[in-house]
Protein backbone atom coordinates (compact mmCIF):
# COMPACT_ATOMS: atom_id res chain seq x y z
CA UNK A 1 0.00 0.00 0.00
CA UNK A 2 1.26 3.52 -0.74
CA UNK A 3 2.38 5.27 2.12
CA UNK A 4 0.39 8.29 3.49
CA UNK A 5 4.09 10.25 3.27
CA UNK A 6 7.21 9.11 2.07
CA UNK A 7 10.36 11.30 2.72
CA UNK A 8 13.49 9.83 1.75
CA UNK A 9 17.09 11.22 2.58
CA UNK A 10 15.93 14.71 3.28
CA UNK A 11 18.41 17.23 3.63
CA UNK A 12 17.50 20.96 4.33
CA UNK A 13 20.43 23.65 4.66
CA UNK A 14 19.55 26.51 5.32
CA UNK A 15 21.22 30.01 3.67
CA UNK A 16 23.50 30.44 6.74
CA UNK A 17 24.80 27.25 6.56
CA UNK A 18 22.63 25.91 9.50
CA UNK A 19 21.87 22.06 8.43
CA UNK A 20 18.11 21.71 9.90
CA UNK A 21 17.44 18.61 8.81
CA UNK A 22 20.50 15.82 7.71
CA UNK A 23 19.38 12.45 5.79
CA UNK A 24 16.16 12.05 7.51
CA UNK A 25 13.93 9.13 5.97
CA UNK A 26 10.15 8.35 7.21
CA UNK A 27 6.87 6.34 5.98
CA UNK A 28 3.71 6.87 7.66
CA UNK A 29 1.47 4.54 6.51
CA UNK A 30 -1.91 5.54 5.24
CA UNK A 31 -4.42 6.03 8.43
CA UNK A 32 -1.70 6.02 11.30
CA UNK A 33 -1.71 8.57 13.73
CA UNK A 34 2.03 9.34 13.83
CA UNK A 35 3.38 11.24 16.28
CA UNK A 36 7.34 13.19 15.84
CA UNK A 37 8.90 14.15 18.75
CA UNK A 38 12.13 15.90 19.65
CA UNK A 39 13.60 19.14 21.48
CA UNK A 40 13.60 22.51 20.09
CA UNK A 41 15.33 22.84 17.12
CA UNK A 42 15.47 19.10 16.34
CA UNK A 43 14.46 19.92 12.45
CA UNK A 44 10.85 18.66 13.29
CA UNK A 45 9.27 22.24 12.01
CA UNK A 46 11.46 22.46 8.99
CA UNK A 47 10.76 18.42 7.98
CA UNK A 48 6.83 19.84 7.97
CA UNK A 49 7.93 22.84 6.25
CA UNK A 50 9.69 20.75 3.58
CA UNK A 51 6.78 18.84 3.05
CA UNK A 52 4.49 21.48 2.77
CA UNK A 53 6.00 24.01 0.50
CA UNK A 54 7.48 26.85 2.69
CA UNK A 55 10.68 25.46 2.74
CA UNK A 56 12.73 24.42 -0.36
CA UNK A 57 14.19 21.02 -0.27
CA UNK A 58 18.25 21.23 -0.30
CA UNK A 59 17.75 17.43 -1.47
CA UNK A 60 15.90 14.27 -0.95
CA UNK A 61 12.50 13.22 -1.88
CA UNK A 62 9.12 13.24 -0.24
CA UNK A 63 6.21 11.76 -1.77
CA UNK A 64 2.51 12.40 -0.80
CA UNK A 65 0.22 9.24 -1.33
CA UNK A 66 2.83 8.41 -4.31
CA UNK A 67 2.93 12.08 -5.54
CA UNK A 68 6.26 14.07 -5.73
CA UNK A 69 5.61 16.67 -3.47
CA UNK A 70 8.75 19.15 -5.30
CA UNK A 71 7.89 18.08 -9.18
CA UNK A 72 4.43 17.59 -8.72
CA UNK A 73 3.54 19.77 -5.64
CA UNK A 74 -0.03 20.87 -6.64
CA UNK A 75 -1.49 17.69 -6.80
CA UNK A 76 0.40 16.57 -3.52
CA UNK A 77 -0.40 20.23 -1.50
CA UNK A 78 -4.34 19.52 -2.38
CA UNK A 79 -3.98 16.25 -0.10
CA UNK A 80 -2.29 18.19 2.87
CA UNK A 81 -3.99 19.79 5.76
CA UNK A 82 -1.22 22.14 7.40
CA UNK A 83 -1.88 23.44 11.01
CA UNK A 84 1.25 25.42 11.82
CA UNK A 85 3.28 26.15 15.16
CA UNK A 86 2.65 29.78 14.18
CA UNK A 87 0.08 31.62 13.25
CA UNK A 88 0.32 32.80 9.76
CA UNK A 89 -2.76 34.56 9.56
CA UNK A 90 -3.94 37.89 7.78
CA UNK A 91 -4.84 39.21 11.37
CA UNK A 92 -7.55 41.77 9.98
CA UNK A 93 -9.20 39.10 8.24
CA UNK A 94 -12.38 37.46 10.18
CA UNK A 95 -12.61 33.86 11.11
CA UNK A 96 -15.35 32.50 8.33
CA UNK A 97 -13.00 34.89 5.61
CA UNK A 98 -10.05 33.14 6.58
CA UNK A 99 -11.73 29.89 6.11
CA UNK A 100 -13.53 30.96 2.69
CA UNK A 101 -10.09 32.35 1.27
CA UNK A 102 -8.18 28.92 2.18
CA UNK A 103 -10.73 26.59 0.70
CA UNK A 104 -10.78 29.07 -2.41
CA UNK A 105 -7.27 28.66 -2.55
CA UNK A 106 -7.85 24.82 -2.85
CA UNK A 107 -10.14 25.50 -5.68
CA UNK A 108 -13.12 24.58 -3.70
CA UNK A 109 -16.18 25.96 -5.19
CA UNK A 110 -18.42 28.63 -2.77
CA UNK A 111 -21.24 26.17 -2.25
CA UNK A 112 -19.08 23.54 -0.68
CA UNK A 113 -17.06 26.02 0.94
CA UNK A 114 -19.61 27.97 2.57
CA UNK A 115 -20.63 24.31 3.55
CA UNK A 116 -17.72 22.92 5.50
CA UNK A 117 -16.69 26.26 6.55
CA UNK A 118 -19.55 26.39 8.71
CA UNK A 119 -19.55 22.93 9.89
CA UNK A 120 -16.17 23.60 10.62
CA UNK A 121 -17.43 27.43 12.54
CA UNK A 122 -19.62 25.18 14.63
CA UNK A 123 -17.47 21.99 15.65
CA UNK A 124 -15.05 24.14 16.48
CA UNK A 125 -17.56 26.29 18.40
CA UNK A 126 -16.42 29.78 16.37
CA UNK A 127 -20.14 30.75 16.30
CA UNK A 128 -20.10 33.74 18.09
CA UNK A 129 -16.50 34.51 17.14
CA UNK A 130 -17.44 33.99 12.98
CA UNK A 131 -17.44 37.78 11.87
CA UNK A 132 -14.77 38.65 14.64
CA UNK A 133 -11.24 40.08 12.82
CA UNK A 134 -8.96 37.13 13.87
CA UNK A 135 -6.40 39.76 15.70
CA UNK A 136 -9.34 40.08 18.22
CA UNK A 137 -9.09 36.24 19.20
CA UNK A 138 -7.96 35.00 22.13
CA UNK A 139 -4.71 32.34 22.14
CA UNK A 140 -7.22 29.26 22.35
CA UNK A 141 -9.40 30.78 19.85
CA UNK A 142 -7.09 31.40 17.17
CA UNK A 143 -5.74 27.82 17.46
CA UNK A 144 -8.57 26.86 16.45
CA UNK A 145 -9.19 28.67 14.00
CA UNK A 146 -6.09 27.71 12.30
CA UNK A 147 -7.13 23.82 12.87
CA UNK A 148 -10.26 24.86 11.09
CA UNK A 149 -8.44 25.80 8.11
CA UNK A 150 -6.30 23.05 8.02
CA UNK A 151 -9.23 20.72 7.56
CA UNK A 152 -11.05 23.24 5.32
CA UNK A 153 -10.63 21.21 2.03
CA UNK A 154 -10.74 17.71 3.75
CA UNK A 155 -7.62 16.91 3.31
CA UNK A 156 -5.94 12.94 3.60
CA UNK A 157 -3.07 13.69 5.58
CA UNK A 158 -3.54 16.28 8.23
CA UNK A 159 0.05 17.68 9.55
CA UNK A 160 -0.54 19.35 13.24
CA UNK A 161 2.54 21.03 14.53
CA UNK A 162 2.20 21.37 18.01
CA UNK A 163 -1.62 22.43 17.59
CA UNK A 164 -2.18 22.71 21.18
CA UNK A 165 1.15 24.96 22.50
CA UNK A 166 -0.98 27.83 24.20
CA UNK A 167 -4.44 26.55 24.57
CA UNK A 168 -6.53 25.41 27.86
CA UNK A 169 -6.70 22.20 28.90
CA UNK A 170 -10.52 21.63 27.90
CA UNK A 171 -9.83 22.84 24.46
CA UNK A 172 -6.91 20.16 24.53
CA UNK A 173 -9.33 17.57 25.21
CA UNK A 174 -12.00 18.72 22.71
CA UNK A 175 -9.15 18.70 20.15
CA UNK A 176 -7.61 15.36 21.19
CA UNK A 177 -11.18 13.96 20.78
CA UNK A 178 -11.52 15.38 17.20
CA UNK A 179 -8.25 14.19 15.90
CA UNK A 180 -9.30 10.49 17.31
CA UNK A 181 -12.52 11.21 15.42
CA UNK A 182 -10.56 12.58 12.63
CA UNK A 183 -8.09 9.66 12.24
CA UNK A 184 -10.93 7.03 13.42
CA UNK A 185 -12.67 8.24 9.38
CA UNK A 186 -9.56 7.41 8.33
CA UNK A 187 -7.41 10.53 7.93
CA UNK A 188 -3.47 10.16 7.99
CA UNK A 189 -2.07 12.44 10.77
CA UNK A 190 1.17 13.63 11.73
CA UNK A 191 1.35 15.12 15.27
CA UNK A 192 4.26 17.13 16.83
CA UNK A 193 4.01 17.88 20.20
CA UNK A 194 6.15 18.62 23.19
CA UNK A 195 3.62 16.82 25.38
CA UNK A 196 5.05 13.49 25.90
CA UNK A 197 1.38 12.58 27.25
CA UNK A 198 -0.47 14.06 23.77
CA UNK A 199 1.53 11.68 21.81
CA UNK A 200 1.69 8.76 23.95
CA UNK A 201 -2.62 9.33 24.27
CA UNK A 202 -3.05 9.95 20.49
CA UNK A 203 -0.46 8.07 18.41
CA UNK A 204 0.16 4.78 17.10
CA UNK A 205 3.79 5.21 15.90
CA UNK A 206 6.39 7.43 17.42
CA UNK A 207 9.79 8.52 15.56
CA UNK A 208 12.30 11.00 17.83
CA UNK A 209 14.28 13.12 15.94
CA UNK A 210 17.21 15.25 17.45
CA UNK A 211 19.45 16.99 15.06
CA UNK A 212 17.71 16.55 12.16
CA UNK A 213 17.69 12.73 12.40
CA UNK A 214 15.42 10.07 13.12
CA UNK A 215 17.20 8.54 16.67
CA UNK A 216 13.97 5.79 17.15
CA UNK A 217 11.36 5.64 15.70
CA UNK A 218 8.80 1.93 15.82
CA UNK A 219 4.68 1.59 16.94
CA UNK A 220 4.21 2.73 20.34
CA UNK A 221 4.39 -0.35 22.50
CA UNK A 222 8.43 -0.30 21.63
CA UNK A 223 8.73 2.72 23.89
CA UNK A 224 7.49 1.51 26.61
CA UNK A 225 9.59 -1.70 26.99
CA UNK A 226 11.39 0.02 30.03
CA UNK A 227 10.69 1.32 33.19
CA UNK A 228 10.50 4.76 32.02
CA UNK A 229 8.09 4.57 29.38
CA UNK A 230 8.12 7.44 26.45
CA UNK A 231 10.07 9.64 28.68
CA UNK A 232 13.02 7.86 29.38
CA UNK A 233 13.01 6.81 25.33
CA UNK A 234 12.59 10.83 24.44
CA UNK A 235 15.65 11.50 27.43
CA UNK A 236 17.78 8.60 26.38
CA UNK A 237 17.01 9.03 22.29
CA UNK A 238 18.09 13.26 22.84
CA UNK A 239 21.19 12.36 24.44
CA UNK A 240 19.66 13.72 28.25
CA UNK A 241 22.18 13.05 31.03
CA UNK A 242 21.93 9.56 33.00
CA UNK A 243 20.83 11.27 35.95
CA UNK A 244 17.82 12.29 33.90
CA UNK A 245 16.86 9.25 32.59
CA UNK A 246 17.33 7.36 35.93
CA UNK A 247 14.98 9.91 37.31
CA UNK A 248 12.51 9.25 34.73
CA UNK A 249 13.09 5.81 34.87
CA UNK A 250 12.12 5.76 38.18
CA UNK A 251 9.36 7.68 38.12
CA UNK B 1 -6.54 19.94 -11.41
CA UNK B 2 -3.27 18.74 -12.87
CA UNK B 3 -1.85 21.22 -14.48
CA UNK B 4 -4.87 23.37 -15.30
CA UNK B 5 -5.43 26.52 -14.33
CA UNK B 6 -7.18 26.69 -10.59
CA UNK B 7 -9.72 29.54 -11.63
CA UNK B 8 -11.42 29.66 -8.32
CA UNK B 9 -8.00 29.91 -6.43
CA UNK B 10 -7.38 32.92 -8.98
CA UNK B 11 -10.32 34.46 -8.01
CA UNK B 12 -9.94 34.26 -4.14
CA UNK B 13 -6.60 35.98 -4.03
CA UNK B 14 -7.80 38.76 -6.06
CA UNK B 15 -11.31 38.84 -3.66
CA UNK B 16 -8.62 38.71 -0.78
CA UNK B 17 -6.69 41.70 -2.06
CA UNK B 18 -9.70 43.50 -2.78
CA UNK B 19 -11.00 43.04 0.53
CA UNK B 20 -7.96 44.07 1.46
CA UNK B 21 -7.66 47.23 -0.64
CA UNK B 22 -10.71 48.72 0.10
CA UNK B 23 -9.41 48.31 3.71
CA UNK B 24 -7.90 51.18 3.12
CA UNK B 25 -10.13 53.47 0.91
CA UNK B 26 -8.53 57.11 1.48
CA UNK B 27 -4.89 56.15 1.14
CA UNK B 28 -5.67 53.86 -2.08
CA UNK B 29 -7.42 56.12 -3.81
CA UNK B 30 -8.73 59.64 -2.22
CA UNK B 31 -4.82 60.71 -1.43
CA UNK B 32 -3.93 60.05 -5.14
CA UNK B 33 -6.73 61.82 -6.05
CA UNK B 34 -6.40 65.21 -3.62
CA UNK B 35 -2.76 64.92 -4.61
CA UNK B 36 -3.40 65.03 -8.72
CA UNK B 37 -6.60 67.73 -8.06
CA UNK B 38 -3.55 70.00 -6.58
CA UNK B 39 -1.14 69.43 -9.58
CA UNK B 40 -4.43 70.17 -11.84
CA UNK B 41 -4.88 73.84 -10.05
CA UNK B 42 -1.61 74.57 -9.44
CA UNK B 43 0.30 73.73 -12.71
CA UNK B 44 -2.63 73.32 -15.07
CA UNK B 45 -4.79 76.13 -14.43
CA UNK B 46 -2.77 78.58 -12.09
CA UNK B 47 0.49 78.22 -13.78
CA UNK B 48 -0.78 77.12 -16.51
CA UNK B 49 -2.80 80.02 -17.39
CA UNK B 50 0.28 82.07 -18.02
CA UNK B 51 2.17 79.47 -20.16
CA UNK B 52 1.35 79.26 -24.54
CA UNK B 53 0.06 76.44 -25.88
CA UNK B 54 2.10 73.43 -26.28
CA UNK B 55 1.28 71.87 -29.55
CA UNK B 56 -2.04 73.37 -30.17
CA UNK B 57 -2.92 72.39 -26.50
CA UNK B 58 -3.38 74.50 -22.84
CA UNK B 59 -1.06 73.73 -20.64
CA UNK B 60 -3.27 71.98 -18.36
CA UNK B 61 -4.43 69.44 -21.70
CA UNK B 62 -0.83 68.84 -21.90
CA UNK B 63 0.34 68.55 -18.23
CA UNK B 64 -2.56 66.11 -17.39
CA UNK B 65 -1.05 62.68 -18.77
CA UNK B 66 1.62 62.92 -17.64
CA UNK B 67 -0.42 63.41 -14.15
CA UNK B 68 -2.07 60.72 -14.51
CA UNK B 69 0.97 58.82 -15.41
CA UNK B 70 2.43 59.64 -12.11
CA UNK B 71 -0.04 58.41 -9.90
CA UNK B 72 -0.92 55.16 -12.50
CA UNK B 73 2.67 54.29 -11.30
CA UNK B 74 2.34 54.91 -7.98
CA UNK B 75 -0.72 52.87 -7.46
CA UNK B 76 0.69 50.04 -9.45
CA UNK B 77 3.72 49.85 -7.42
CA UNK B 78 2.88 50.61 -4.26
CA UNK B 79 -0.16 48.49 -4.48
CA UNK B 80 2.18 45.38 -5.34
CA UNK B 81 5.10 46.41 -3.48
CA UNK B 82 2.94 46.30 0.19
CA UNK B 83 0.24 43.36 -1.08
CA UNK B 84 3.63 40.80 -1.45
CA UNK B 85 5.80 42.51 1.17
CA UNK B 86 2.56 42.40 3.83
CA UNK B 87 1.67 38.83 3.00
CA UNK B 88 5.31 38.12 3.86
CA UNK B 89 5.63 40.15 6.66
CA UNK B 90 2.46 38.46 8.43
CA UNK B 91 3.26 34.86 6.89
CA UNK B 92 -0.17 34.55 5.28
CA UNK B 93 1.93 33.90 2.11
CA UNK B 94 2.36 30.12 3.62
CA UNK B 95 -1.39 29.68 2.91
CA UNK B 96 -1.03 30.42 -0.78
CA UNK B 97 2.73 28.60 -0.40
CA UNK B 98 1.21 25.18 0.67
CA UNK B 99 -1.74 25.45 -1.67
CA UNK B 100 -2.35 24.25 -4.59
CA UNK B 101 -1.40 27.54 -6.47
CA UNK B 102 0.78 28.31 -9.55
CA UNK B 103 3.22 30.87 -9.54
CA UNK B 104 1.32 32.71 -12.13
CA UNK B 105 -1.80 32.29 -10.62
CA UNK B 106 -0.07 34.26 -7.64
CA UNK B 107 1.77 36.80 -9.59
CA UNK B 108 -1.34 37.13 -11.61
CA UNK B 109 -3.77 37.95 -8.36
CA UNK B 110 -1.31 40.69 -7.55
CA UNK B 111 -1.70 42.32 -10.71
CA UNK B 112 -5.35 41.93 -11.00
CA UNK B 113 -5.51 44.21 -8.01
CA UNK B 114 -3.03 46.21 -9.06
CA UNK B 115 -4.57 46.93 -12.44
CA UNK B 116 -7.85 47.45 -10.94
CA UNK B 117 -6.38 50.17 -8.50
CA UNK B 118 -4.55 51.90 -11.12
CA UNK B 119 -7.52 52.05 -13.37
CA UNK B 120 -9.88 53.72 -10.39
CA UNK B 121 -7.08 56.36 -9.72
CA UNK B 122 -6.71 56.70 -13.41
CA UNK B 123 -10.31 57.48 -13.81
CA UNK B 124 -10.91 59.89 -10.73
CA UNK B 125 -8.01 62.12 -12.02
CA UNK B 126 -9.97 62.47 -15.50
CA UNK B 127 -13.55 63.33 -13.47
CA UNK B 128 -11.50 65.80 -11.11
CA UNK B 129 -10.25 67.22 -15.00
CA UNK B 130 -13.25 67.31 -16.73
CA UNK B 131 -14.19 69.79 -13.75
CA UNK B 132 -11.44 71.98 -14.65
CA UNK B 133 -12.44 71.33 -18.58
CA UNK B 134 -9.46 69.03 -19.65
CA UNK B 135 -10.38 65.47 -19.39
CA UNK B 136 -10.80 64.29 -23.26
CA UNK B 137 -9.81 60.59 -24.44
CA UNK B 138 -8.70 60.85 -28.60
CA UNK B 139 -7.93 57.34 -28.59
CA UNK B 140 -10.02 54.71 -25.57
CA UNK B 141 -8.36 51.81 -26.66
CA UNK B 142 -5.02 53.44 -26.99
CA UNK B 143 -6.05 54.65 -23.01
CA UNK B 144 -6.56 51.60 -21.86
CA UNK B 145 -3.34 49.88 -23.24
CA UNK B 146 -1.08 52.60 -21.59
CA UNK B 147 -2.96 52.39 -17.88
CA UNK B 148 -3.29 48.91 -17.91
CA UNK B 149 0.07 47.88 -19.75
CA UNK B 150 2.16 50.30 -17.10
CA UNK B 151 0.28 48.89 -14.32
CA UNK B 152 1.31 45.50 -14.95
CA UNK B 153 4.89 47.01 -15.64
CA UNK B 154 5.08 48.71 -11.97
CA UNK B 155 2.80 46.28 -10.86
CA UNK B 156 5.57 43.31 -11.48
CA UNK B 157 8.72 45.87 -10.28
CA UNK B 158 6.75 46.27 -7.17
CA UNK B 159 6.27 42.47 -7.08
CA UNK B 160 9.88 42.14 -7.07
CA UNK B 161 10.87 45.02 -4.36
CA UNK B 162 7.84 43.35 -2.02
CA UNK B 163 10.00 39.98 -2.31
CA UNK B 164 13.39 41.31 -2.41
CA UNK B 165 12.53 44.30 0.93
CA UNK B 166 12.92 43.38 4.59
CA UNK B 167 12.00 46.10 6.10
CA UNK B 168 9.67 48.97 5.40
CA UNK B 169 12.93 51.31 4.49
CA UNK B 170 13.62 48.81 1.85
CA UNK B 171 10.24 49.25 0.74
CA UNK B 172 10.95 52.92 -0.21
CA UNK B 173 14.06 52.73 -1.81
CA UNK B 174 13.13 52.36 -5.08
CA UNK B 175 10.34 54.93 -4.92
CA UNK B 176 12.71 57.55 -3.66
CA UNK B 177 15.56 57.30 -5.61
CA UNK B 178 14.66 55.92 -9.29
CA UNK B 179 10.39 56.05 -9.75
CA UNK B 180 9.71 59.62 -8.58
CA UNK B 181 13.06 61.70 -10.35
CA UNK B 182 12.60 59.67 -13.69
CA UNK B 183 8.87 60.23 -13.45
CA UNK B 184 8.93 64.10 -13.23
CA UNK B 185 11.94 64.29 -15.65
CA UNK B 186 10.28 61.48 -18.17
CA UNK B 187 8.43 64.74 -19.88
CA UNK B 188 5.36 65.39 -17.16
CA UNK B 189 5.76 69.29 -17.22
CA UNK B 190 7.51 70.04 -20.42
CA UNK B 191 8.55 68.69 -23.75
CA UNK B 192 11.99 66.89 -24.37
CA UNK B 193 12.98 69.85 -26.56
CA UNK B 194 12.41 72.11 -24.20
CA UNK B 195 14.85 70.61 -22.12
CA UNK B 196 18.80 71.26 -22.73
CA UNK B 197 20.31 69.40 -25.75
CA UNK B 198 22.87 67.66 -23.19
CA UNK B 199 19.51 66.40 -21.03
CA UNK B 200 17.56 65.35 -24.22
CA UNK B 201 19.26 62.01 -24.80
CA UNK B 202 18.34 61.12 -21.18
CA UNK B 203 14.71 61.56 -21.74
CA UNK B 204 15.29 59.23 -24.29
CA UNK B 205 16.97 56.65 -22.52
CA UNK B 206 14.24 57.25 -19.72
CA UNK B 207 11.68 54.61 -20.12
CA UNK B 208 9.34 57.19 -18.35
CA UNK B 209 9.18 59.46 -21.41
CA UNK B 210 7.69 56.39 -23.34
CA UNK B 211 4.86 55.74 -20.80
CA UNK B 212 4.14 59.29 -20.61
CA UNK B 213 4.09 60.40 -24.32
CA UNK B 214 2.23 57.29 -24.86
CA UNK B 215 -0.61 58.22 -22.54
CA UNK B 216 -0.29 61.74 -24.00
CA UNK B 217 -0.86 60.59 -27.46
CA UNK B 218 -3.78 58.87 -26.21
CA UNK B 219 -5.52 61.88 -24.64
CA UNK B 220 -4.74 64.70 -26.81
CA UNK B 221 -3.07 62.82 -29.97
CA UNK B 222 0.60 64.93 -28.91
CA UNK B 223 3.73 62.78 -29.20
CA UNK B 224 7.00 63.51 -29.51
CA UNK B 225 8.20 59.75 -30.24
CA UNK B 226 7.04 57.15 -32.64
CA UNK B 227 4.17 55.27 -30.95
CA UNK B 228 5.32 51.54 -31.93
CA UNK B 229 9.09 52.34 -29.90
CA UNK B 230 6.79 53.19 -26.69
CA UNK B 231 4.53 50.22 -27.32
CA UNK B 232 7.59 47.78 -27.83
CA UNK B 233 9.25 49.34 -24.84
CA UNK B 234 6.56 48.71 -22.35
CA UNK B 235 5.67 45.22 -23.71
CA UNK B 236 9.26 44.15 -23.83
CA UNK B 237 9.61 45.58 -19.87
CA UNK B 238 6.38 43.84 -18.85
CA UNK B 239 7.96 40.54 -20.67
CA UNK B 240 11.32 41.00 -18.90
CA UNK B 241 9.71 41.72 -15.86
CA UNK B 242 7.68 38.73 -15.66
CA UNK B 243 10.01 36.43 -16.38
CA UNK B 244 12.35 37.62 -13.38
CA UNK B 245 9.38 37.66 -11.14
CA UNK B 246 8.36 33.79 -12.01
CA UNK B 247 11.70 32.87 -11.87
CA UNK B 248 11.73 33.93 -8.26
CA UNK B 249 8.66 32.35 -7.35
CA UNK B 250 9.80 29.66 -8.96
CA UNK B 251 12.60 29.33 -6.40
CA UNK B 252 11.24 30.71 -3.63
CA UNK B 253 13.37 33.90 -3.60
CA UNK B 254 11.68 35.77 -0.62
CA UNK B 255 9.28 33.34 -0.20
CA UNK B 256 10.36 30.29 1.02
CA UNK B 257 12.64 29.60 3.94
Amino acid sequence: MTPALSISHLRKVYARGTVAVNDLSLDIAAGDFFGLLGPNGAGKSTTIHCITGISTVTSGEIRIFGVDAVKNYREARRRIGLSPQEFNVDTFATCRQILDWMGGYFGMERAERKRRAEMLIEKFDLVPHATKQFRELSGGLKRRVVLARALIHDPDLLILDEPTAGVDVELRMDLWRYLQELNHDGKTILLTSHYLEEIERLCRTIAIVNKGKIVQHGPKNEFFTEPGGLEEAYLRATGATPERIAAAAGR
Amino acid sequence: MGASINWVGLLTIIRREMTRLLRVPIQAFVAPWISALLFIFIFGYVVGGRISQIGGHSYLEFVLPGIVMLNVVNAAFLQSSSQVYFARFMRYVEETLVSPLSYVEMISGVLVTVVFRSVVTALGILVIAALFGASSVAGVGEFVFWVVGVAIVFGLLGNLVGLWANNFEQLTILNVFFITPLSFVGGVFNTIDMLPSWLQWMAWANPFFYFINGLRHSMIGFTEAPELLGIGVTIGLGAVMFVIVWRLYAIGYGLRE
